[in-house]
Parts: C-alpha cells; sequence; structure tokens
C-alpha cells in the first residue's frame, strides 16, 4: 500500500483513520471523532498553523462531517483556503468547500468573487478546479456573474478545461433555462471539436436542449448520425474503448439523442437505420456493456418510426433478453418490451411464459417492472386475471407510495376493460378494501356516480340487478374490521339510495346497520356525515312510499348525538333528518325523488326565479343594481364565481388568498428574483402591487396596458363599497 | 441525471458521498442510511437496480464495499452500471490494485478522481487513459 504514508499526511491523520477503523463501537467511534473536532475547532482558529497544516487539517474535517458529525466551525477556513496563491491549498480549498457547501449557503458570496478571479488565471489546473466548483455551487442568482468568463473558456487551448467549461454551461441550462438560451450555437460549435471528450461533454447540454425542443434541431441529425458512425467504425482514439466496444458511453448518449430527435418524423428516422441496425449487429451480447448499448438502440428504435427490418432485429434481441438467466437483463427485456408494444403490440403474445415467470421471481424489481408491462398489455381478455394479480400484489404490499400507484392502475384497468358489471363492482370492493385511504377520492365518488347511473345502458333490469348485488356485498363485508373511511362512504351512501330499493331488507335492518357503522366509526367525521345522510334517505323513502317510519333506538340516539355535534355539517343534516320526519310523502317526493341521483342538478346563476320580485321593487323606486364591472372598474368577478363553482367538491380554492395590504408604496423593491435586472420588471412589479387594491379576486395578469401609475387602477372605486383599507388611495 | 453517488462498506459507513442535488444534511444522513439499508441486503442473484423513492440506484458490490448511483427513471441502467465499473477500473488503475483502504486513506484524491469523471450530473469523460493523465499532472503539483 504505497500511497499509504506518502503526499503528506501526518502521523496524526493516519492514527485517526486507523482508530476510527478500529472502533468496537459507535459510542468509541463518537468519542474518537468528538475528541478529533475539539482538536481542530483548537488548532484552526489558532493563527500560527502553518498553511499546510491547515490543509491537512481540512481534509481531516472532511473526513469527520463524512462520518456525518456537523464541521460547520470550519467551512470559513475552507474559503479562505480557496484565495490562496498555491495550487495545492487552492484545490484542496475548492474541494473542501464544494463538499461541505450547498449553492444556497451563506458562505457563498464569498467565494463567487474567488471564482472569478481564478476562472482568468493562466494556470489552467486553477481554472479546472475552479469550474468544478462553478458547477457544484453555483445558483440562479450568481449565473450572471460568471457566465460571461466560463462562456470565453469553452474556447481555451486545454481540452480538459473546454470540457469543463461544457459542463458548467449544461448545469447553468439545468438551472436556469433562460440564461444560456443565447449559447445554443457555442454547444453545437462544440459538438464539432476535435477533442472526443468535448464533443462527449457537448452531448449533455445538447440532449436537454433537444428534449425541450426537438423540432429546431433536426437538422443535426446528420451530424449526429455520421458522429455516431466514426464512433462505431472505431476512429475514436483507443483509450476510449472500453471492454473492447468503442467509446459505448458516447454511443449510448448519442442513441438517446437521436431517440428523441426522431420521434414520429419518418425521415429523420430514415437517416439511422443502417447506422442503428450496424451497431446491433456488431454488440458484444457477452458483455453487460454491449448489452446496454443493444437495450439504448431497442429504445431509440421504439421511440422513432422505424423499419420492419430494425423491429425484427430489436425483437429478437428482446427475446434473447428474457432467455438470459441473468436478471439484470431480464429486467432490461422487460422493460424494453413494455416500450416495443406501443409499436407492435403482437410481440407481447410471444413472449407470455417468460413475462410470467418474472412474475413469479422474488425479486421485487422484477415484479414491479412486469406489472408495468403488463398493465400496457391489458385487453379486455386478460383484464380479469391481471387485475387479480395486480390486487394480490396490492394486498402483500408495504411501501404506501407504490401501492397508490398500483390501486390506482388497478382501478383504471377495471374501467376500462370491465367484462361484466358484477366483476367491476366485486374488484372495487376489493381494492377499496385494502387500499380504501390510499386511492383518490374521486375514484369513489366514480364508483357511486357508476353504480347510479348504471353503465350507460338502457336496460333497467339490469341496473337494479347490479344494485342489489351491490347492496348485498356491501352488507357482508360491512362485518369486517378497519375498513377505510372512503370505503365506509361509497357502502353508506350506496345503502342509503338503494338499501330498500328492492324490498328485500327492511328499512329497521338498514337503519340498524346504518347506526353501528357510525357507533364503530364515531371518530371519523365523514363516515358519520354519510350515514346520517343515508338514514335521511331510508326514511324519506319510507314516507314517500307511504309507510311509517320506526326509528330504532340507536339511531335515535346517534341523531341526537349529531344534532349536538361540534361540526356544523353533522349538525345541519341532522336538522334536516329531523326535517324530513316531519313532512308528508308528498313533500319528501320533492325532494328526494327515487333514481334522480343521475340527474344534473341545475344551477340557476342568474337567479331568474327572483325575477318577479325583482321588477315589482324596482318599480317601487329601488335603485336598479349597478354591474361590479362599471362600479370598480377592471375585475370581472363573474370569472371568480365561475371558477369557484366548477372547482367541484368543497369549492376548493386553487388561487392563491388575496395578497396583505401593500406596504407603503415606494419603488417596489426585489419583487422577484431578478434583481440584478431591474428596469424592465419596475412595470411588472407596479402592476402586482396595484393588484393589491382590488381585494376581491387574483386577476387574470395583465401585463400591458398598465402603466407604471397606480392611480389609474382607482378611478372607478366608489368608496362605499368595499372594505375601506383596501379602497383608500395610497400616494405613488 | 446523477443525483448522487455513494460509497458504503457492509457495516453502512459512508467512504465516499458525492451529491449532485441540494440536500440538508438530516436528509443526506437520512438518504445514507436508507441506501445502504436496501443495497445490504438484496441477494446477489436480483437485479443490480432498485427502485427508491421516484429514482433508481444501481449498485455494484466490490468486495466489501457498495457502490451506488441514483438517477432518474429514464436512465439506461446497464450503462450506468457500466459506469460503475468504469470508476473502479480507473481506481484500480490509479491506487495499483486497490483496496478499501486505499479509499480510505486517500480519499480526498478519490474525490478529484470522480471530478474528473463525473460533473454536474453527467458523465464527463470516459476515457481512463485521460482521467489518469490529469490525476497524474494534479499529483506532480504536490
Amino acid at each position: 500500500m504505497g500511497s499509504q504514508g506518502g503526499f503528506g499526511q501526518s502521523k496524526e491523520f493516519l492514527d485517526l483513520i486507523k482508530s476510527i477503523g478500529e472502533a468496537r463501537s459507535k459510542s468509541e467511534e463518537e468519542r474518537i471523532v468528538l475528541r478529533e473536532i475539539e482538536t481542530l475547532k483548537a488548532r484552526l482558529s489558532s493563527p500560527n498553523t502553518s498553511k499546510y497544516k491547515l490543509k491537512e487539517y481540512l481534509i481531516r474535517l472532511l473526513y469527520v462531517e463524512m462520518l456525518g458529525h456537523d464541521a460547520s466551525f470550519g467551512y470559513i477556513h475552507a474559503v479562505k483556503m480557496t484565495h490562496d496563491e498555491n495550487l495545492l491549498l487552492k484545490r484542496t480549498g475548492y474541494l473542501a468547500v464544494t463538499l461541505f457547501l450547498n449553492e444556497d449557503h451563506d458562505l457563498i458570496i464569498l467565494i463567487v468573487n474567488t471564482i472569478q478571479k481564478d476562472l482568468k488565471s493562466d494556470n489552467y489546473l486553477v481554472v479546472s478546479a475552479a469550474l468544478n466548483a462553478v458547477c457544484r455551487l453555483i445558483n440562479e442568482e450568481t449565473i450572471p456573474a460568471v457566465l460571461p468568463q466560463v462562456v470565453e473558456l469553452l474556447n481555451h487551448q486545454k481540452e480538459a478545461v473546454r470540457k469543463k467549461a461544457v459542463m458548467a454551461l449544461h448545469r447553468f441550462h439545468l438551472k436556469a433555462p433562460g440564461s444560456v438560451s443565447h449559447l445554443v450555437s457555442n454547444f453545437r460549435k462544440k459538438l464539432c471539436d476535435n477533442d472526443p471528450g468535448v464533443m462527449g461533454a457537448s452531448l449533455c447540454p445538447l440532449y436537454d436542449l433537444i428534449a425541450n425542443d426537438a423540432d429546431s434541431y433536426k437538422d443535426l441529425t446528420v451530424s449526429f448520425v455520421s458522429i455516431l458512425k466514426q464512433v462505431a467504425e472505431r476512429r475514436l482514439p483507443k483509450s476510449y474503448d472500453y471492454h473492447q466496444m468503442p467509446a459505448p458511453f458516447i454511443q449510448i448518449k448519442l442513441l438517446k439523442i437521436l431517440g428523441v430527435l426522431c420521434s414520429g418524423d419518418k425521415k429523420a428516422s430514415e437517416q439511422m437505420y443502417t447506422i442503428v441496425g450496424e451497431i446491433m449487429r456488431k454488440c458484444d451480447t457477452a458483455s453487460n456493456i454491449g448489452n446496454a448499448i443493444l437495450y439504448e438502440c431497442i429504445c431509440c428504435i421504439s421511440s422513432s418510426v422505424p423499419n420492419p427490418k430494425l423491429l425484427e432485429a430489436a425483437a429478437n434481441a428482446v427475446s434473447n433478453f428474457l432467455r438470459s438467466d441473468s436478471h439484470n437483463l431480464k429486467y432490461l427485456g422487460i422493460d424494453a418490451l413494455s416500450r416495443l408494444i406501443k409499436i407492435s403490440p403482437e410481440i407481447a403474445e410471444q413472449h407470455q411464459l417468460a413475462v410470467i415467470d418474472c412474475l413469479e421471481d422474488p425479486d421485487d424489481s422484477l415484479k414491479r417492472k412486469t406489472f408495468e408491462l403488463l398493465y400496457k398489455m391489458t385487453k379486455s381478455s386478460n383484464v380479469e386475471v391481471i387485475v387479480d394479480r395486480m390486487i394480490e400484489y396490492l394486498i402483500n404490499m408495504s411501501d404506501s407510495h407504490y401501492k397508490t400507484e398500483i390501486a390506482s392502475r388497478c382501478v383504471e384497468l377495471a374501467e376500462q376493460f370491465a367484462p361484466s358489471n358484477q366483476w367491476f363492482i366485486l374488484t372495487m370492493n376489493k381494492v377499496f378494501e385494502h387500499a380504501g385511504d390510499l386511492v383518490d377520492i374521486k375514484v369513489a365518488h366514480n364508483l357511486m356516480r357508476l353504480i347510479a347511473e348504471g353503465f350507460g345502458e338502457d336496460d333497467d333490469a339490469a341496473d337494479t340487478q347490479l344494485r342489489s348485488s351491490a347492496v348485498e356485498s356491501y352488507l357482508r363485508i360491512m362485518g369486517e374490521p378497519k375498513l377505510p373511511s372512503a370505503f365506509l362512504q361509497v357502502i353508506c351512501w350506496v345503502l342509503g339510495e338503494y338499501g330498500t330499493a328492492d324490498g328485500k331488507y327492511s328499512a329497521s335492518y338498514i337503519t340498524g346497520k346504518l347506526a353501528d357503522i357510525a357507533e364503530a366509526h364515531s371518530t371519523d367525521d365523514t363516515v358519520k356525515a354519510y350515514a346520517v345522510s343515508a338514514l335521511m334517505k331510508v326514511y324519506a323513502f319510507e314516507i314517500a312510499s307511504g309507510r311509517a317510519v320506526e326509528i330504532l333506538p340507536e339511531c335515535q340516539s346517534l341523531i341526537e348525538a349529531t344534532l349536538a355535534s361540534h361540526s356544523t355539517d353533522l349538525q345541519q343534516r341532522a336538522y334536516e333528518l329531523q326535517a324530513v320526519l316531519t313532512l308528508n310523502a308528498a313533500a319528501v317526493k320533492n325532494i328526494l325523488t327515487t333514481d334522480s341521483t343521475h340527474d344534473d342538478v341545475e344551477v340557476d346563476r342568474d337567479l331568474s326565479f327572483l325575477n318577479g320580485h325583482v321588477q315589482k321593487s324596482l318599480v317601487n323606486g329601488a335603485r336598479s343594481y349597478i354591474p361590479e364591472s362599471e362600479r370598480s372598474g377592471a375585475i370581472n368577478v363573474k370569472i371568480h364565481e365561475e371558477r369557484e363553482l366548477s372547482s367541484g367538491y368543497g369549492g376548493l380554492r386553487f388561487e392563491a388568498y388575496e395578497l396583505p395590504k401593500p406596504p407603503p408604496l415606494s419603488v417596489p423593491q426585489a419583487v422577484s428574483d431578478g434583481e440584478l435586472i431591474p428596469v424592465p420588471e419596475q412595470q411588472q412589479a407596479s402592476s402586482y402591487v396595484s393588484d393589491m387594491q382590488l381585494p376581491s379576486s387574483p386577476l387574470p395578469f395583465q401585463p400591458d396596458g398598465v402603466s407604471p401609475e397606480l392611480k389609474l387602477r382607482l378611478d372607478g372605486v366608489q368608496r362605499k363599497w368595499g372594505r375601506p383599507t383596501y379602497a383608500s388611495p395610497s400616494p405613488s | 441525471q446523477i443525483r448522487f453517488i455513494l460509497l458504503q462498506n457492509r457495516q453502512g459507513k459512508t467512504r465516499l458521498a458525492k451529491y449532485y442535488i441540494p440536500l440538508e444534511e438530516s436528509e443526506k444522513h437520512k438518504v445514507e442510511y436508507e441506501v445502504h439499508r436496501l443495497v445490504v441486503n438484496r441477494d446477489p442473484k436480483f437485479t443490480n437496480f432498485v427502485e427508491f423513492r421516484t429514482h433508481k440506484v444501481i449498485y455494484r458490490r466490490y468486495a466489501g464495499l457498495f457502490f451506488s448511483l441514483c438517477v432518474d427513471i429514464t436512465d439506461n441502467e446497464l450503462a450506468y452500471l457500466e459506469s460503475i465499473h468504469l470508476f473502479v477500473e480507473i481506481l484500480d488503475h490509479f491506487f495499483s490494485n486497490v483496496c478499501e483502504l486505499d479509499l480510505v486513506f486517500n480519499f480526498h484524491k478519490v474525490y478529484l478522481i470522480l471530478d474528473e469523471f463525473i460533473l454536474a450530473g453527467e458523465l464527463q469523460e470516459t476515457s481512463k487513459k485521460s482521467i489518469i493523465d490529469r490525476m497524474g499532472e494534479l499529483e506532480k503539483q504536490d
């Protein structure tokens, strides 16, 4: 181990590492580390330490932090070290800084200056170190500070510097796409750079740019194809060979780019047929990297418009993958298969057996991939089997994030391909039972709607049969413990609507069950609410059909409890229930007609039934209504209202609430992130402020036609309307 | 795009950790702990790719060390597996038959090598020779 003692580390350092390595227990290790921290603290702050010692302390600090302890007291020393002239110290400083700090850290400001200076340095190693730091530490705000130098460095004579400059620009692009949009031509030029390393590096930003907007880069397809050809023909220097494959990573990147460029475009795809075919033939299937390239080719083929020969080659490759013993390759095979299915579904048939095998495999990742494939392969012929399998998997799964995904997938498939209503309900029940709380509440409502509307057929008999079977299954399931809340809601609703519809169960039986549910889940307000409404419906149906209502004692106590409940929603429902009980049959029929739950509720927006009354008042001298738009000058409150009504359950507001009262208006400072470009922001900022003057709604943003003067907005506002605090004009 | 690279031994000690996305200290520790747990118990016959939160972790075990790479779901897994191997080959070349202790005692150099190999989350340079040459130039400065 020749590297152990050399390179200037002191004995202390070696001892430190050895002792930590030999520590028997976590607490011993902690003791050692804490002692080390104390030592470092003392030595770092003492002014006598030589620079080289400092460097070593920094390294030890790095080690300490890597073990998980906090070393923030040393950050400032790292920063200071980057200022140093000596290359070695500077590099250590940069290294420490890139590992310690994040781009949001306060100390970044101190470094930006150093970086700027270093980027201009003559020594290319210094420049490289600075570029390394740039890639890690620059965020949106500091990009403009270093951008010009980095661009210049694209033409540096050392290829290593050029390469790093490209990567830095790529990183800028990731952080703030707008900042480098004008540099696209530079990326293109770098593609043609002499050094393959730079060329390879430029593929990264180009891939991102192309992924965003493929059309403007179609002309580059030719260049990419020719580069790919050169690489495959081994024209790159030998050092890029890896396990006998010429520059495989570059090939993969190029294939990815071509896949994106040629998606949906036949002409572009034609250009790459030959070369992709060549590559596939030459791939060495015995080595991992060869298979990686093969896989990437398949991805490329599946996202572009292929010709039959290529497809065949791809299908062959996939079969080889699936047949191999290595799990890795099977995984890739399944993934490739799911991509190819989009283009030619028949391929799936041949490999069904292999796919099922993968499903049985104990390897979890393989199983997941297979499920994704099955999801894409589902048709009405195999949906039952697949969904049943999925539900089984669901039951055994513990990862809730993934459970949600699978549950929603099951639901989607069931909705799309359900062979019979019976099966659909059963499946939905199962899904709810096991993953009810994770599934979106909309699914529950969907289910209710479907039961109500009866799958759109006009066959009433089938519908009623469906509903009775639903009722029966629910009554059975109700007994089970630990049912999720959403499921209970559905059950209550169905029982309430249709429990007594077919006459099999008496009202008292149903109401008894409902009361039981409410008892068992007395902490869950939504379930109770549903139960109470269901009770109401059952009683209403009883009254409507002329039967006398007998209220069981449990129901009575439930009603009384909810009458006094803290939740206003529950209270309201209970009161409504009571009111319904006092009505006679005809009135009840009007309110709760049977079987009309799927009729759309019509909202009379204009309140036209009140028109008569309005006319009368006008005639009597009341002032006519000034529409709000004329009153306030610019808002359209209707938009706001419509938005609110259409936002669905519970009228959730998705727009931000009104902004707080604006500060006394002076120059709007730092409104947005673009502090460094103050002038054009002014207009935006002033309209932002004037937005706040009018409190009703967030305005659709009107950047044009807003003059910087704030007085304009206040002309139409009458003092007597609205909140006086906002309406008072502030001096602008 | 690579999100982070971790080198951990079987006990869960982190030998090297390089993050290409911003994360708080506590989150970093959580991540390291979770990845370790995920990777150390996996059967060697299973795939080298595991789902991890909303991304993927590609890992490979070399003697007592686990090299883990966290990438996006859409990335080519096998390619990254091979890039791990390329990195190991480079380390092997640089330290002449590298072993875990080499990495421990010279972790700062390993970081420098890593910086030549991967930058800003992407593979920067795939030619073993040029990376070794660069490191040679840096060593001369010592």
